[in-house]
């Protein structure tokens, strides 16, 4: 590993810290689309300190950029507050358009300017080592690590000195409003935050990767967690994991580093969306099924307990009066039997005495809507679960 | 170049016309379908479709290794819908929301797609340049089979729309009862999604992947505020969609180095701020118009009621008065007086008013509602 490499890696890994932290309260907020909306809008922004001052990495570009992305953001909730369109469709209209005057700024004077589009918007890792940061004549690095860590090191600053504000403000803003904290000066902090890790970074890995660091490895961590430290931790080992695997397959592919860190963090997504233990889609699809076996269970046993007659209780009328399939009447008499719930003598079931008490107990709770409470009784009384 | 000019080079000019009558069409159509989109609040569904797309593009060139449009948009339309649903699952299976189901299939779809082009651009296959004209849409690559392949594609939603209108307009105000009707609400869903995926994926060649989402929506937005009438919407947003295509490649098509991927939807924009400013019922600055002169008639009003409560406890109820005492009352001012004069409920005799039987009775019943001349 030559020392680029090992710079590409460590650009990498900060963007990937510096975008996971307000990612994760992004996503908790229900505004990871903003971060989409401004790593659009804030190309104007560039443009704009691009023509002042001809050098892509001046402090101006970014705060220009900033600005704009916190223009976006003033303007998504302007048109929003008129109430003539949703939110949704506030932020679709306001970055395309201004996206397209960025577009355009930079069509008009293509000839003297030296920006691509592509540039902004896809970004190039390779080629972050060799715009080098000289100061008296020494070389101390190159100059995105340079602006990427002042931006962590801020983000991390705040973070750590309105960790407490953040949280209450993010989980409940009735009570932040009550408590004195103004809701209003930490969203607008958090949306200034998104839009200088935005711009800081987008140099170094373009707009969409930002994008991806932020939303992806948050969304991955909701998955797996419910606690919000927990989360952050795990959003940025995430993004730090998928940035120097997704530097090395580049590297082996021959690609785009942003394109294959953006393929790795998705294909960690969907592992994690898979797999993960109670959220994941496979633990919600068995726990699903688990849940319609077992309420057609309670169905059947409350249809035996109404039902004396022998013939309403005959195996092969069960069939025909609650309308079941053959494959899943058998299913849920077998369930039904194997947790001592019912017995069945010459054809006829009847309920043991564990099952009266199961199935009066669900009724009861059934009627007294307390639904939640049906998940520990079935702990209490299940051998087998459906 | 002026403007019976440039009229007279559309008709005559094969490029010109080819480019005008696509970006119109896609202008309609996507304009139709955008109306669905805002108002299921799907508005960035369109933003997160076209970047999925990219892909779809990247893997049909790998396969075919050619650069037919066809297959292409067949290949995004294929990724389109795989990110479309896979956004249903998310928001449907777990707790993650909507915005960041869109979000993440964006990004990942995106990022993705950027790794295939950028391996394909290491491959030695002459055919590949070219390709990222998808990111950023370039309508003059736009030929007559394109043209027709939209037109042929808005007449096919068309008919659909027609044939399907009573489901689409049910299943959009209210689902439930959709569904207690017997419809198969599923089907109609995927239906009108799947018709704006294969939109937007018609208008990647020329607009392109990151100003798509736009497309679909400046056009319904704007419409939106013209009038509350499904039908009147769909048609509106068409026609919007139809001439920001129109205006957008005339204004593009005049000066040098402007795309027009851009221009169309900084005309759709303008079309938007117009509606959102000037439309007679939601309008901007309508409502304004309408907040001041409410404020003015409750002026008018108090006054009349200050005057009233003066004005009974005299037994002739014209009694004079001099204005003094209206003057530390503060809904009085010179012009409400006059408004009065004016409506016939005051006389003025110098520095005198006095009450009319007519402003009386009006007073007295102005919060019982018994009155009703004034608007």
């Amino acid at each position: 590993m030559n020392s680029a490499q090992i710079e590409i890696q460590l650009i990498a890994s900060l963007v990937a810290i510096a975008c996971a932290i307000p990612g994760t309260f992004l996503v908790l907020r229900k505004m990871a689309m903003i971060s989409d909306a401004i790593s659009h809008s804030i190309l104007p922004g560039i443009v704009i300190g691009f023509f002042i001052t001809h050098d892509l990495n001046s402090p101006l570009l970014i705060v220009l950029a900033a600005l704009s992305g916190i223009l976006t953001v003033v303007l998504v909730e302007y048109i929003q507050k008129t109430g003539l369109v949703k939110e949704d469709t506030a932020i679709g209209l306001v970055f395309p358009a201004l996206f397209s005057v960025g577009v355009i700024m930079i069509a008009k004077n293509a000839n003297d300017v030296h920006l691509d589009v592509d540039a902004v918007l896809l970004g190039e890792l390779a080629f972050a080592p060799f715009d080098r940061l000289i100061i008296n004549g020494m070389d101390v690095g190159p100059k995105s690590l340079w602006i990427i860590g002042v931006i962590l090191l801020i983000t991390l600053i705040l973070l750590f000195a309105f960790f407490k504000e953040l949280k209450v403000s993010t989980f409940d803003k009735g009570l932040a409003t009550s408590l004195g904290f103004s809701p209003a000066i930490i969203h607008y902090g958090l949306m200034s935050v998104s839009s200088v890790t935005t711009v800081g970074a987008f140099d170094a890995v373009g707009a969409i990767l930002v994008v991806a660091l932020m939303i992806a490895p948050a969304a991955a961590a909701y998955l797996l967690t419910t606690d919000l430290k927990k989360m952050l931790m795990l959003s940025v080992c995430f993004g730090v994991f998928s940035a120097i695997l997704g530097y090395w397959v580049a590297h082996w592919l021959d690609t785009s580093i942003a394109g294959s860190i953006t393929t790795t963090l998705g294909l960690l997504f969907l592992m994690v969306y898979l797999f993960a233990p109670s959220k994941g889609i496979i633990a919600v699809m068995y726990r699903e099924k688990q849940q319609r076996a077992e309420v057609s269970l309670i169905t059947f046993l409350l249809h035996l307990q109404n039902h004396n007659e022998v013939e309403e209780r005959h195996v092969n009328h069960l069939r025909e009066h609650i309308n079941w399939q053959k494959v899943r009447a058998t299913k849920v008499l077998e369930l039904a039997k194997k947790n001592n719930m019912i017995h069945i003598e010459n054809d006829v079931v009847s309920l043991t005495e564990k099952g009266e008490t199961f199935t009066s107990k669900a009724i009861d709770y059934i009627i007294t809507n307390k639904d939640a409470q049906i998940e520990d009784m079935k702990d209490d009384f299940f051998l087998f679960r459906g | 170049m002026d403007l019976l000019e440039y009229i007279e080079l559309v008709f005559t000019d094969y490029t010109l016309r080819t480019i005008t009558l696509g970006t119109a069409i896609l202008g309609a159509v996507t304009g139709m379908l955008g109306s669905f989109a805002v108002l299921r609040k799907q508005s960035l569904l369109g933003d997160a479709i076209s970047h999925a797309a990219l892909p779809g593009i990247a893997i049909a060139f790998l396969i075919t290794g050619a650069k037919d449009t066809n297959t292409l948009l067949l290949g995004a339309l294929v990724s389109g819908l795989i990110g479309t649903f896979w956004i249903r699952g998310i928001i449907k299976k777990t707790h993650l929301k909507s915005d960041t189901a869109l979000g993440l299939i964006l990004s990942l779809f995106f990022g993705f797609g950027m790794l295939l082009l950028t391996f394909i651009q290491k491959q030695p296959n002459a055919n590949q340049a070219g390709l990222d004209k998808y990111l950023f849409g370039q309508a003059a690559t736009l030929v007559e089979s394109d043209v027709w392949l939209m037109t042929m594609v808005t007449g096919l939603c068309v008919i659909v729309l027609l044939l399907f209108w009573k489901e689409f307009k049910i299943l959009l105000f209210d689902a439930d009862y959709t569904k207690t009707l017997g419809f198969n609400t599923k089907t109609i869903d995927i239906l009108i999604t799947s018709f704006i995926v294969l939109a937007i994926v018609l208008g990647l060649q020329t607009v392109g992947v990151v100003l798509m989402s736009a497309m679909l929506l400046a056009p319904a937005a704007a419409a939106r505020q013209w009038t509350n009438s499904l039908a009147k919407m769909v048609f509106l947003a068409a026609i919007f969609g139809a001439f920001s295509g129109v205006f957008g490649t005339a204004v593009s098509a005049s000066q040098n180095n402007l795309s027009t991927g851009p221009v169309i939807v900084l005309v759709a924009a303008v079309f938007v701020i117009i509606s959102f400013v000037f439309s007679p019922s939601r309008g901007l600055l309508f409502k304004q118009i309408r907040f001041i002169k409410n404020r003015r008639d409750l002026e008018l009003n108090k006054t009349l009621a200050f005057m009233h409560q003066i004005a009974e406890t005299h037994e002739d109820i014209s009694h004079p008065h001099t204005i003094k005492i209206l003057n530390n009352f503060q809904g009085y001012t010179k012009g409400t007086l006059q408004k009065l004069v004016d409506k016939g409920f005051v006389t003025l005799e110098g520095n005198m008013w006095s009450m009319t039987k007519k402003g009386y009775s009006t007073a007295a019943n102005l919060y019982n509602q018994q009155t009703n001349d004034d608007e």
